[in-house]
């Protein structure tokens, strides 16, 4: 079907490409006929009767012609749409017309030919003008009209400045402040990427009130008052492919945005007093602690009153939770990465207590090995702390792994955690420290700015990337903010560099919200960074515990509340629920484990799983939240569940006891893969090289991964050497399956998958058919998913 | 072989296995949003075979000789410009340094470039300098930089679907500065379906992409049968079409797919006729070569050969200059000069691009370039009192030779100019290598404007995508 959808014969394309020519024949030569029929009625003379009798038969046939093709034309282009339709159907009839015309004139029956005529004349038109739509766009007509009667529609209500639209009076100071927003965020849009600091095309910037006045190498381009004198007006309306037209490249201006610009520089191109209000949105900094709704049946924890309110808002109903079995394997993998083994699931689900749930969360929490050793993968990701990589070769890299070992085990308090890694001794240093690599490197990447960097991005959900090397054009951030930021690091002030080029001038220090205290500029860079860090986690700094509430959130139930999690000015989908969160963890104690408990036990993460028909969904603007969005398993969940399910992934000898604490061996239930090195294996299911920080990892599964897991040596390796081990430990095929389903996949296995496993293992199971129905376990969904 | 599958083969060719799989591949790229013009041109080129010279590949010993000033004890150091004969090539007026004569005899059929300018990064590091050439961003970077070939997998995905769109020979990451190098052998935030197929030792190819050593074809299937089995009975997670589970069990059939296939036949050498196998046999790198020509038969999309890079091996000479170099000439001549000549007679030549390159380049006096020279790394004397001080030894940035071949690269040509006397440095027509990236995506048809959002700011495939093709290279 897909391979002959477009192969039409190249004659009927041909042909149905006459079309657009032949239409003029009809409409020409049809409304010449009805001219000289109009003056031959008139003047009551009938001498032009041969004419028009000449130019109707032609101008008919031409029609029939025309709409034969035009039909040729359509079918080869696919055409379809209610322009399209309106014009074939409208073609089609007024050819019928003529032809109908034909014969009154034959019958020589004038006053019928004479209307017909005319009604001809008239569909010939309306055809003709929905064509010129479908060849020229929409509003090719209307749009030159005066008054702009036609172009194109603005969506409604979405607008906050439509005042514009309507108002003539005198614009009061909010109405001001809104429509220089509205001009900013147009100019931004549009203009920034040539006209602004970094790229100032024509001598001329756009990005704030003093550069738009003095215009550019041309002169001035607003003239207040005057937008028929302003040349910027004059620019935008440029029909395209103009060659004076702006923007040269990306769309043009749509007619609102020229119709706002117009009308504010009609008001005198007003600029409010005082600070600038941000074209971006940026959340509030203080903490704010929402009112908790009313319990309302069986819902009474904070979590799930606010989801309620999110639902009810949304209609979205309820679900029931998930059964013991899947809420197990689900609060086991998310609290301390582990599978949950088989008599703890049977006893869990025989446990008739009916507060067994926060038990179970209670005691998991409870095991701080375990619990450390799953969250350093996450921290070791966001930290970009890893035992090899970059840096270390030439002593450019310090790593962390002791430090953040014992503060997991620990449950450091996360006030403390971040005032360590930013205020830190030997042991934490590694963080602020960044990688530097032997050589001359970019000056937005001296280690202070990596610092200044990634400070904000971990902790602050802030992305200062953009504004190290020159003013951000996705936020208000500047270059000199990120300086002053960069400098708190640094042993001396660093000349602030423009795009890598130096522009002799110096900032000062400043934490990027000031309001949260002044650093002293001469003091020394270890009493700096103390100052910083005693100013970042103060409770009045909301921001730094939305941030690591939303991340924990994220890791939990799939998606943060606010995404991407490194974006922490993005709308959350639950304002109420991230700012409960966050005041709540700061209300006790900046307790993470506490954090993850009112989470797991709340209703809301006990939902069935979601899912997404495309990854990109779940990071659309339009996001509705229902349930966790299932989740893979990440490389060292992957791994240590065949560890732990089968056989050991990694030896001993692969932990790096080095980094470690000295008295850490007897707390390893087996060689967690949280603790070994990168490997080809781990890399494939996605385990980040840590040059940068990575706060999410992809869950979609691809060829490279499908094919270290379908011939990779690793997992075969550890396919062969399980397989000798169960091979002499159970001896018949049934008690095998049954143990195997039991450990990897929590539960006994159907009459079905036993007798597809006994056909690879036969009844008495062999190495080759352990190994080939371990395989295949490990790689169904069931068993790589968190659902 | 065609140079473009059409429709109809490639429908036929891919099962619905792979087909699902490369949708499966769609996601991933679309959650980052790209921006990206028109090219403006036809693509010249379908597929890229880099030929990586690791180490640092002296110009004035290779190709672009200089006056040559034999051995003598004792004598300076400074006298010395090339340690080699010059020999004349195919070109008028053209010479190699003896030992190249292979290579020299098929320059008629593409251009030698010896004017690429490496980048001033200071101190001197291979791994930055060749994480630069692969990359075109200087290390280190706020986000991770995709490979060269990563971009180019990702633009124009697998040319055929079951071999990898980009395949890596012959660097293993168990050497010196593994870390360095393994930060720019990646696909970065471009995400890791993009990244390379490793295959370290090129005899040993067949392995990657066969079943798992020891099980037999009967056997293979019977465990992808039983997958299939379980995965279709599961009473647990029926999920209907959401896309982990999907993409997990799309990535599992083209697996399957490509494991299975008649062209992983090419990954194994020892199905080459005799001949032709001992004339690339000269050892890894010539072992690479001929594995990149069985695989750019069956439809490659990127290739990297590479000589390997292990600090003081290789090109990467810092003694001994001279007589290591004779076993590197040795290593290269005959494999490249067969690659081209393969590959013309298979009529392949005019849709694939060949690119021999080097960090940068080397010289007895100079370590960096002449007007920024920067920390010495290299116990050389002034006066040569032993043998093993003969040769370019020091990192020099200022000069290098490359040569590139089909894929629409003019024929015959020779593109910039170096001194003749110290500093043989570039005197005309320098190329950069934002130049070089945007002349290979030029010729595959990729906008040189391509770029992705990452956090929210675009990162292109040249530096603010500001490179531009050195239209002169191309025909």
């Amino acid at each position: 079907m897909l391979l002959q959808a477009n192969e039409t014969f190249w004659l009927w394309q041909f042909l149905g490409r006459l079309h657009p020519l032949l239409v003029h024949f009809p409409i020409g030569l049809l409304c010449v006929a009805l001219l000289l029929e109009i003056l031959d009625w008139k003047r009551k003379s009938g001498a032009l009767r041969d004419a028009i009798s000449i130019l109707t038969w032609v101008g008919a046939f031409s029609a029939v012609f025309a709409v034969v093709f035009g039909l040729m034309l359509a079918d080869s282009e696919d055409a379809s749409g209610q322009t399209f339709n309106i014009h074939k159907w409208s073609g089609i009839a007024t050819m019928t017309l003529t032809v109908v015309a034909l014969f009154a004139l034959k019958a020589k029956n004038r006053a019928i030919f004479r209307s017909l005529l005319f009604c001809t004349v008239f569909g010939v038109s309306f055809a003709g003008h929905y064509g010129a739509m479908l060849t020229h766009g929409d509003d090719y007509l209307s749009s030159v009209l005066p008054g702009g009667a036609g172009g194109t529609k603005e969506p409604e209500g979405e607008t906050e400045a439509d005042f514009v639209l309507t108002n003539n009076g005198a614009l009061n100071p909010q109405q001001v402040q809104e429509l220089n927003i509205e001009v900013r965020t147009i100019l931004a849009h549009n203009c920034y990427s040539c006209h602004s600091e970094t790229k100032t095309k024509g001598d001329l910037r756009l990005d704030s009130k003093d550069a738009i006045m003095k215009g550019g190498e041309d002169g001035v381009v607003v003239i207040p008052n005057h937008p028929d004198k302003s040349e910027l007006i004059r620019r935008i309306s440029l029909p395209k492919g103009d060659k004076e037209a702006m923007p040269t490249k990306g769309k043009r201006l749509s007619e609102r945005e020229i119709k706002v610009l117009t009308y504010w520089i009609e008001k005198g191109a007003l600029w409010p007093d005082g600070k600038q209000k941000s074209i971006y949105r940026v959340a509030e900094l203080e903490p704010r602690m929402p009112t908790v709704p009313a319990p309302t049946g069986d819902l009474t924890k904070p979590v799930d009153l606010f989801v309620n309110a999110y639902f009810q808002k949304n209609k979205i109903a309820w679900k029931p939770v998930v059964d013991d079995r899947t809420y197990i394997r689900r609060v086991y993998l998310d609290v301390i990465g582990l599978l949950p083994p088989p008599e703890k699931i049977s006893a869990f689900i025989a446990d008739s207590r009916p507060d067994k749930r926060e038990i179970l969360a209670k005691e998991l929490l409870s095991r701080n090995d375990d619990y450390a050793q799953h969250w350093m993968t996450f921290w070791n990701d966001a930290l970009r702390n890893d035992y090899s990589g970059t840096g270390y070769i030439t002593g450019g890299r310090f790593d962390i792994t002791k430090w953040l070992y014992t503060s997991l085990q620990d449950n450091k308090p996360y006030n403390f955690f971040v005032k360590e890694l930013i205020s830190p001794d030997k042991a934490s240093e590694g963080f602020i420290k960044g990688i530097k690599w032997r050589g001359t490197i970019n000056s937005s990447q001296r280690t202070e700015m990596q610092a200044a960097q990634n400070v904000a991005q971990v902790m602050l959900g802030l992305n200062l990337k953009c504004a190290s090397c020159h003013d951000s054009f996705i936020s208000d951030w500047k270059l000199a903010d990120s300086y002053a930021f960069a400098n708190i690091f640094a042993d001396t002030l660093l000349e602030i560099n423009r795009c890598d080029k130096p522009t002799g001038k110096i900032a000062g220090t400043k934490i990027l919200f000031p309001e949260l205290g002044e650093i002293s500029v001469n003091a020394s860079t270890e009493k700096r960074l103390r100052q910083l860090a005693d100013f970042l986690v103060q409770p009045k700094d909301g921001r730094l515990y939305r941030t690591v509430s939303n991340r924990v959130w994220a890791q939990l139930l799939g998606r943060g509340i606010v995404e991407p999690v490194d974006a922490m000015d993005n709308v959350p989908w639950s304002e109420d629920l991230l700012d409960w969160l966050a005041s709540d963890f700061v209300a006790n104690g900046y307790d993470m484990k506490k954090l993850i408990f009112t989470i797991v036990t709340s209703k809301t993460y006990q939902l069935p799983s979601t899912s997404v028909k495309e990854a990109q969904d779940i990071m659309a603007n339009n996001y509705k939240f229902t349930g966790m969005v299932r989740k893979r398993l990440s490389a060292e969940q992957f791994s240590d569940a065949i560890s732990v399910a089968f056989s050991p992934m990694y030896a001993d000898s692969a932990i790096v006891y080095k980094r470690l604490p000295e008295d850490i061996k007897p707390k390893l239930p087996f060689a967690r893969a949280a603790l070994v090195k990168n490997d080809p294996f781990l890399t494939s299911l996605g385990r980040p090289n840590r040059e940068t920080v990575s706060t999410s990892r992809t869950s979609q599964a691809n060829l490279l991964q499908a094919l270290e897991l379908t011939n990779g040596s690793k997992f075969t390796q550890t396919l062969k050497e399980g397989a000798k081990n169960w091979k002499t430990k159970y001896p018949t095929s049934d008690s095998l399956v049954t143990e195997l389903y039991q450990k990897a996949l929590g539960r006994t296995p159907l009459p079905k998958e036993i007798a597809a496993a006994k056909k690879i293992l036969g009844p008495v199971p062999s190495e080759e058919g352990i190994q080939d129905l371990v395989w295949a376990i490990a790689l169904v969904p069931e068993f790589q998913l968190i659902y | 072989m065609k140079s473009q599958w059409n429709r109809r083969e490639f429908l036929q060719h891919a099962s619905a296995a792979t087909l699902a799989a490369l949708a499966a591949g769609a996601p991933v790229a679309n959650l980052l949003s790209s921006c990206k013009g028109k090219s403006g041109s036809n693509s010249t080129a379908d597929t890229v075979i880099l030929l990586w010279m690791a180490g640092g590949m002296a110009h004035t010993e290779t190709f672009d000789p200089k006056l040559y000033t034999p051995y003598e004890r004792d004598m300076e150091g400074n006298r010395v410009l090339s340690t080699f004969k010059s020999l004349p090539t195919k070109l008028d007026g053209i010479h190699f340094s003896d030992g190249l004569q292979s290579i020299g005899n098929v320059m008629d059929k593409g251009t030698l470039i010896r004017s690429y300018v490496a980048a001033d990064m200071g101190h001197i590091l291979h791994s930055r300098h060749q994480y630069h050439w692969h990359t075109c961003y200087e290390p280190p970077q706020t986000v991770a930089a995709p490979h060269l070939g990563s971009w180019i997998a990702k633009e124009l995905g697998p040319k055929n679907p079951v071999i990898p769109a980009f395949v890596d020979i012959g660097q293993r990451f168990t050497v010196g500065e593994a870390e360095e190098l393994k930060a720019f052998h990646t696909a970065g935030f471009l995400g890791n379906e993009f990244g390379p197929f490793f295959i370290p030792d090129p005899s040993q190819g067949l392995d990657s992409v066969r079943p798992p050593v020891g099980m037999d074809a009967k056997r293979f299937e019977r465990r992808n049968q039983l997958y299939n089995e379980l995965i279709n009975n599961s009473p647990v997670g029926e999920f209907g079409s959401d896309y982990q589970r999907e993409s997990l069990k799309r990535s599992m059939e083209q697996a399957y797919a490509l494991l299975n296939s008649p062209e992983s036949k090419a990954f194994d050498l020892s199905t080459e006729p005799k001949k032709s196998y001992d004339t690339y046999n000269t050892g890894k790198f010539g072992l690479g070569c001929l594995l990149a020509r069985r695989l750019t038969e069956q439809g490659a999309r990127f290739i990297s050969v590479t000589t390997e890079y292990e600090p003081f091996k290789g090109w990467d000479t810092h003694e001994n200059g001279h007589t290591r170099l004779e076993e590197m000439k040795k290593q290269i001549d005959g494999p490249v000069a067969q690659l081209i000549k393969d590959l013309d007679e298979k009529g392949l030549l005019d849709r694939t691009m060949i690119v021999l390159a080097s960090e940068f380049s080397r010289d007895m006096m100079v370590e960096g370039r002449p007007d920024q020279k920067v920390l010495e790394q290299v116990a050389q004397p002034d006066i040569l009192s032993d043998l093993k001080f003969y040769g370019m030894h020091r990192h020099f940035t200022d000069g290098c030779s490359m040569l590139m071949f089909g894929g629409g690269i003019k024929k015959g040509f020779v593109y910039g100019k170096t001194a003749d006397e110290r500093p043989c440095k570039t005197i005309e027509n320098p190329v950069k290598i934002d130049g070089i990236h945007q002349t290979i995506y030029h010729a595959l048809g990729i906008a040189p404007d391509t770029q992705y959002e990452i956090e929210k700011r675009p990162f292109y495939t040249t530096p603010d995508g500001k490179g531009k093709p050195v239209m002169e290279l191309l025909s």
